[in-house]
């Protein structure tokens, strides 16, 4: 889901960064500083995971294929920010050492699917938590998998009204070829994921967990 | 020719000015000779072709799985004219597409797929094409991948918290 270089003009790119950049700086220095030291192995161990969730392809009907997230989870057991954080090393590694998503985009997609997507996700877990963990737990995630696609779609069409030499596809295959995917496949194994692994991770009651970060 | 006047001259009447009759019965009679006398011209709506084997670059489009990006929209720009595309078209059911540089440089290829995928590079056609490379096993890339960024990660957050423990020693 997360975009290739080329496929989005500096007109976006650079605000993007603009505001990714001191943001994630500012993120990290708040939740990962020495005081938050505790929750560190957890942390990398759940981005470590999210990492390689990500690098799963799941084939769609349709010849295409969708991959998950998976750092709502990090924005449910600790809060968005963390969530933001992680997934912003994710993809800039994924950039930088294996080609997998663009640089010059970073910015942009590190805040729609480290961001806006778990974001979202954290606020509707707040809001169903009292009906059960679980199905909230559930939802968030699906919720997430859905902002994030639609944030990336968003910023696809505005583009295409900006420069449609840089991304030349009608507005409406694209945003359908991303987001039935999304609505389906992504987003109900990203809910199964985050649920599982929350169900277990309550389980290990693992040191550092729940603890704020810092 | 003087045999076509004289025949137009008998047959026409008086009024009709027999130099005019026999050059408007001429034209069709020059015009056959030509088309026998050059078959190029016969074949003016034919179209030909020309197969030049090994002038084409060609490129697959695949993701990491090996799923390749099948009918999707494409568009090569020349070095000579970054401005606007040089060819448009979609990929093969098999994720190919193709093209024939007409000058030598970096063409820019950009391949775009409905669910936000694609790549956009530049194919270098100045220097010759290494041979081709065997094809790669997208089950070691399958594995390797997620293994060296979990790898990655732990050194970071190990890092991280050798660092601070240390910090907290002091």
């Amino acid at each position: 889901m997360h975009l290739p270089d080329g496929f989005l003009s500096p007109q976006l790119t650079l605000p993007a960064f603009a505001v990714a950049a001191p943001l994630c700086a500012w993120a990290a220095r708040r939740r990962f500083g020495p005081s938050g030291a505790e929750a560190l192995p957890v942390l990398g161990t759940l981005t470590a995971l999210a990492f390689v969730i990500q690098t799963i392809v799941i084939p769609v009907p349709g010849g295409t294929s969708t991959h998950l997230v998976g750092v709502t989870l990090l924005a449910l057991l600790y809060d968005p920010l963390t969530a933001f954080v992680c997934e912003a090393l994710v993809l800039v590694l994924q950039a930088v050492f294996f080609g997998a998503g663009g640089v010059t985009v970073l910015g942009v997609n590190a805040l729609a699917l480290g961001l806006l997507g778990p974001l979202c996700g954290w606020l509707v877990f707040k809001l169903i938590r009292p009906l059960g963990e679980r199905v909230a737990a559930f939802l968030a995630a699906w919720v997430a998998m859905q902002a994030s696609t639609a944030a990336v779609v968003g910023v696809l069409w505005l583009q295409r009204l900006l420069d449609p030499a840089y991304f030349p596809m009608e507005p409406a295959v694209m945003a359908a070829g991303m987001l039935l995917p999304s609505l389906t496949v992504a987003g109900l194994l990203e809910g199964g994921y985050t649920l599982l692994a929350l169900s277990l991770l309550r389980k290990a009651n693992l040191r550092g967990l729940d603890r704020p970060t810092a | 020719m003087r045999v076509l006047a004289l025949v137009v001259a008998l047959a026409a009447p008086r009024s009709v000015p027999v130099v005019a009759l026999a050059a408007l019965l001429a034209v069709p009679v020059v015009a056959l000779a030509a088309l026998l006398a050059v078959p190029v011209v016969v074949q003016a709506h034919e179209v030909l072709h020309e197969v030049r084997p090994g002038g084409a670059v060609a490129l697959k489009a695949f993701e990491p799985g090996g799923e390749v990006l099948a009918d999707a929209p494409y568009q090569v720009w020349s070095p000579a004219d970054p401005g606007s595309p040089w060819q448009t078209g979609r990929t093969d059911r098999a994720g190919w597409l193709s093209f024939v540089p007409a000058v030598p440089g970096s063409w820019r290829v950009k391949v775009v797929e409905a669910s936000g995928h694609g790549l956009d590079v530049l194919i270098d056609t100045a220097t010759p094409a290494p041979p081709p490379a065997p094809a790669g096993d997208p089950g070691a890339a399958f594995v390797l991948r997620p293994l060296l960024g979990a790898l990655l990660i732990g050194a970071l957050f190990g890092g991280l918290v050798l660092l601070y423990r240390k910090k907290a020693r002091r």
